[in-house]
């Protein structure tokens, strides 16, 4: 593996090329070309965040001083970034296009992630949104037979899963592309170093006991699973685990209600295990609209899947035919072949030298940043997960490339966190952007609510119980939409063009004006006249009241 | 003449329209033929704008004639409604193949029962044409089975089912009676079916002929090839779909081809004939095949033939069509006409459209033309093609300033795992001096899902920038259309890019391919990756 790495040595004929290229930059925006630039901070003047200011304050004298006081000190690069997943090698690259000298390192890969190993793509190719989608595709199927049957198509026998040949698939494919990226990554011009990073001060990183001091340090070493220290956790996987169990589970708990649980939850279900989600609250899903976690609980429990609500896990217990037993407040369930946490995600920020450098961190362990992901410690940056923004992989690549402009294009850009659309695959997936009802009515107050549930052409076929909950959120004063949610298939492909009407400010108005494509799910969306509440400030209108829709489309 | 039934309140439009304070007394103030997308759409909100309407249908029966139709019309009985559930049907069939790689043991074949679909399927058409005769019912509309014509500007003649003829007066007449499919005038045509037939078959062909280029055609050539026959399709151009985005029709045509169907481009059918072994079908190349059945799918022409326009003076086009002007009126005040009769944009939505507008025209009091820009539409091959806005020749021949292309041509996530050779595409076309996204594009699955949103973002004039901005969805092929950061090519103003240059294009694609297969998931980075090949190849190819 390591041959096929870029040799650190400053010697190797690779780092000599990158640092020809820093020292002729082909690239007008050259990373040196910030200091010179006496005005180059001036439209920096306008901002009013109190943090932009001192950052912008810090910048001015660091330039002074870098003017006046000492000629530029030489860095092995312009960037080092710690962590080659989505928002390092977006960055990274954009930083090498833009004419910097980049580095990246990144721990060995393996499927599931620890303080020593890791792999290029991180976790959203390795452990996250690409293995779960490839095995949520696979799970899916056993929903697609029983469709089919409606549709005339008998099997012979039942259609039978094979577990390894999945997973064998599964890693062909992720090895495929972490691969990919490590070629994107030479491509660009970037230095990939194997190893684990750890900053030693603001501009000098170790990894392995080989030091490299870079003008900039950018953080992008993500998150991990996170498993609370009860009697027997030892026993209980997380979600990497999960993505490349060496069996399928016959019966499975899965503790925990957010979007991996959920996810997890359907992929077992599809894959025919036997699936209990044991969640703390009533319903899956915190944070998302109320109306679409009632939704998909129900849905998930017509397809087979078992919820114990309000309980909390206490122990697991091993028995010694090997089962496993889960103790919760409520009572013990045993036999269990697996026992998974989905009980949320923790920043990586561990044994990073953050410490001892000064870099801020929340309580929860993530790295402070202000709105161009810079520290607390001018030098150093931070993007991605381990900044405990938004946790999504578009978001990072969003960081990644706000980050590189700023830094090296000469174009302080802020990453945009409005209208930020997301899905959860579970089955039925979800899919949203903007605000949830609830948040809605707390930041506008007049609210119109439209929504639709209805059986899907599909289902009056196959039989399936199978329903899609559509909802629009309109702000009753300006007519915008503020909200798009969905529950039903294909939810995630149907409200991307939908997040490019939202975000860019489009009112119900617009979306009535446009015709529907038919027939699709998606056509729904710009078919809702009536709204099923109205929801007012005012005591005087402030009822909620419910008007039926009318039945079809016609 | 008991017609009648309820007591309803008289138009406050109507004594607007009778300036002289003099009311005429009809028996409705709207009366539709025909009870379609269009008819029962402009029906249903007239009535609730306070109107009296009434409106006829012919019998119901899934396959369509003079006298034979149905309520819901066209889309709900032999239309849009049956094709998707066949599509539905015949999806399964590569589906099935796909899981194998996803660990599913499933047996070489698996057994597909026509019968059992078709039977689903007039269930559904049934139980939608009751629902669509309770709209009307529930919404005060007067349903009258039997043929209708035009008598007078104001008259309107049902034909009943037992032959006895009534005729009742109306304030409006409104044309909503949709169109048929055409038969190519060729000998033996009596013995090919339309997509009528095609959706209501006894059996499943083994070997099925489609004539025709049009959706109708690619769509009834995936359903069978679905389902297992073998497809040979035959049209006269060097590409299906005529109309589309040339790239758009390239890639239909490969994929077409990659899910088995042959392909005869550039080929017309000079003859049937009927033999023991089945249909032998005789091209103009001199070839000669069999077939179970042979599918003309050869265009559709207006139903007006019967209606009697001409004896009231109602204009008609060319091929029969209606004329109509903004507002769906014809040259007699007093009639209209909506939908796939004024043959303007032949598409349900669109029926539904200009019924809605026509309906606040008249008795809303807000005179609103239907706008038919932007209108996104499907095809639903397998994959699918769904488009809005301009096509890429479109917008070279109507955009001021120079045209931008974005393109993508990715493997899907699930073919990773599926080994599926089959990949997405998709295109804006952006002008570039006003930065607004022209034209939308794409062939793969979920093609038509996926585009209504985008659909708003156009019908508003949405910007490439605005595109940018919006955040993707991860992982999901839809997040493509907000990544795509370079440009594929740039045409100049006024230039006309023929087809020959465009499809070269697609070929040095192709040669690219293997290193597109590489950058499936990071569609978010390849284009930068790509841009400098991508020109350097793209390039020579356009001026050449």
């Amino acid at each position: 593996m390591a041959a096929s790495l870029s040799t650190p040595k400053l010697s190797s004929p690779t780092l000599q090329t990158l640092c020809k290229k820093c020292k002729f930059p082909t690239n007008p925006f050259s990373s040196f070309s910030h200091y010179n630039k006496p005005n180059h901070f001036g439209s920096f003047n306008s901002f009013s965040h109190p943090r932009t200011r001192s950052y912008c304050r810090r910048f001015t004298t660091r330039a002074d001083s870098t003017n006046v006081a000492e000629p530029p000190r030489k860095y092995d690069f312009d960037l080092f970034t710690i962590g080659a997943g989505s928002g390092g090698v977006r960055a990274s690259r954009f930083a090498a296009n833009f004419g910097a000298s980049v580095a990246v390192c990144e721990l060995p890969f393996a499927t599931v992630s620890s303080d020593s190993t890791g792999g290029v793509g991180g976790t959203c190719v390795l452990r996250g949104c690409v293995p779960k989608k490839l095995l949520v595709y696979a799970s899916k199927y056993s929903h697609e037979f029983e469709e089919s049957c409606g549709f005339g198509w008998n099997y012979a026998a039942e259609p039978e899963h094979d577990w390894s040949t999945l997973i064998a698939n599964k890693n062909a494919e992720i090895q495929r592309l972490t691969g990919i990226y490590k070629n994107t990554l030479k491509n660009a011009g970037v230095a990939l170093i194997e190893g684990r990073g750890k900053i030693v001060d603001p501009h000098t990183v170790d990894v392995d006991g080989k030091i490299y001091s870079a003008k900039n340090i950018l953080i992008s070493v993500g998150g991990r699973p996170f498993i609370p220290d009860i009697p027997g956790s030892e026993y209980a996987i997380d979600s990497d685990a999960a993505l490349d169990l060496p069996s399928k589970p016959r019966k499975i708990a899965i503790v925990g209600g957010g979007y991996i649980a959920v996810e997890f939850a359907g992929i077992f279900n599809g894959l025919k295990s036997d699936v209990h989600v044991f969640i703390r609250q009533k319903k899956v899903l915190r944070g998302f609209d109320e109306e679409i976690r009632d939704f998909v609980g129900e849905q998930m429990l017509l397809r087979g899947i078992e919820f114990r609500t309000e309980e909390s896990p206490q122990a697991i217990i091993k028995s010694s035919d090997g089962s496993l037993s889960l103790k919760t407040n409520k009572g013990t369930i045993d036999g269990f072949s697996h026992i998974m946490f989905a009980t949320g995600r923790k920043p990586n920020t561990k044994n990073l030298g953050l410490e001892t450098v000064g870099v801020k961190l929340t309580e929860n362990g993530a790295i402070e940043v202000d709105e161009y992901s810079q520290t607390s410690v001018p030098s150093i940056w931070a993007v991605g997960d381990v900044t405990d923004r938004i946790n999504l992989t578009p978001v990072a690549l969003m960081e990644g490339g706000a980050l590189a402009k700023t830094l090296f294009a000469n174009k302080p850009t802020k990453p945009e966190y409005s209208a930020v659309p997301s899905a959860v695959f579970s089955q039925p997936p979800i899919a949203q952007v903007g605000l949830t009802e609830e948040q809605a009515i707390k930041e506008y107050g007049d609210v119109d609510v439209y929504t639709a549930n209805f059986r899907p052409l599909k289902a009056t076929l196959s039989g399936l119980p199978d329903r899609i909950f559509m909802k629009l959120i309109v702000c009753a004063k300006t007519n915008k939409v503020i909200g798009l949610h969905m529950c039903g298939e294909d939810s995630p492909e149907i409200i991307q063009g939908f997040a490019v009407a939202v975000k860019a400010g489009l009112t119900k108005a617009d979306f009535d004006a446009t015709v529907g494509i038919h027939p699709t799910a998606a056509e729904e969306l710009v078919t809702m006249r009536t709204p099923t509440r109205k929801i007012r400030r005012t005591p005087s209108e402030g009822k909620t009241d419910s008007e039926i829709k009318s039945t079809a489309g016609v | 003449m008991n017609i009648i039934i309820m007591a309803r309140k008289m138009l406050i439009d109507g004594e607007k329209g009778n300036p002289n304070g003099e009311e005429t007394h009809y028996d409705f103030d709207l009366f539709v033929i025909g009870a379609g997308s269009g008819g029962v759409r402009a029906s249903r909100f007239s009535a609730q704008y306070g109107a009296k309407v009434g409106i006829c249908e012919l019998p119901f029966h899934p396959v369509s004639s003079e006298v034979i139709g149905g309520v819901g019309g066209t889309c709900v009985i032999r239309g849009c409604v049956p094709k998707k559930i066949l599509v539905y049907g015949a999806s399964f069939g590569p589906e099935l193949q796909d899981a194998r790689n996803f660990g599913w043991e499933l047996n070489e074949r698996n057994d597909f029962d026509w019968k059992k679909l078709l039977h689903k399927k007039t269930e559904e058409i049934l139980r939608l044409n009751g629902i669509y005769k309770r709209l009307l019912a529930n919404s005060g509309v007067k349903l009258y089975e039997g043929e209708g014509k035009v008598v007078g500007p104001n008259e309107v003649e049902v034909t009943q089912l037992d032959g006895t003829k009534i005729s009742y007066s109306a304030k409006h007449i409104l044309i909503a009676t949709g169109s048929r499919a055409q038969r190519l005038p060729i000998p033996g045509q009596e013995l090919a079916i339309t997509s009528d037939e095609a959706l209501s078959l006894e059996e499943l062909p083994k070997r099925a002929v489609v004539l025709g280029a049009g959706y109708i055609a690619v769509e009834f050539a995936s359903i069978w090839r679905g389902m297992g026959a073998t497809v040979d399709l035959f049209y006269r151009k060097e590409l299906p779909l005529r109309g589309f985005d040339d790239e758009m029709r390239a890639v239909v045509a490969r994929n077409l081809e990659g899910r088995g169907i042959n392909l005869h481009p550039s080929t017309n059918l000079t003859e049937l004939v009927r033999t023991e072994d089945g249909i032998k079908v005789r091209t103009d190349h001199g070839e000669e095949l069999m077939a179970d059945v042979v599918l003309f799918a050869t265009g559709r022409a207006p139903n007006t033939k019967r209606l009697n326009l001409e004896a009231v003076g109602v204009e008609l086009d060319k091929i029969g069509a209606v004329k109509v002007d903004e507002y769906s009126q014809t040259n007699i005040p007093s009639i209209w006409a909506i939908g796939d009769a004024t043959n303007r944009m032949n598409l349900t939505p669109v029926a539904l459209m200009e019924g809605g507008y026509f309906a606040k025209t008249v008795f809303g009091g807000e005179p609103i033309k239907p706008d038919h820009t932007n209108v996104p539409c499907a095809v639903f091959c397998i994959p699918p093609l769904s488009v809005v806005g301009l096509s890429e020749e479109q917008a070279t021949e109507q955009a001021n300033g120079d045209v931008l292309v974005f393109t993508s041509t990715f493997n899907p996530m699930k073919n990773t795992i599926s080994g599926r050779q089959e990949k997405t595409f998709m295109k804006l076309v952006v002008d570039s001096e006003t930065d607004k996204v022209l034209g939308a594009s794409m062939c793969g699955p979920d093609a038509p899902e996926i585009m209504q949103g985008i659909a708003i973002a156009l019908k508003c004039g949405a910007t490439k920038a605005q595109f940018d901005s919006t955040v993707g969805i991860h992982p999901s092929a839809a997040e493509e259309f907000v990544t795509l950061r370079s440009v594929t090519r740039r045409i100049a103003a006024g230039s006309n890019p023929s087809l020959e240059s465009t499809r070269y294009e697609s070929e040095e694609k192709r040669l690219e391919e293997g290193k597109m297969s590489m950058e499936i998931f990071e569609a978010p980075f390849d284009h930068e990756m790509g841009e400098a090949t991508k020109k350097v190849q793209f390039s020579p190819a356009r001026s050449s």
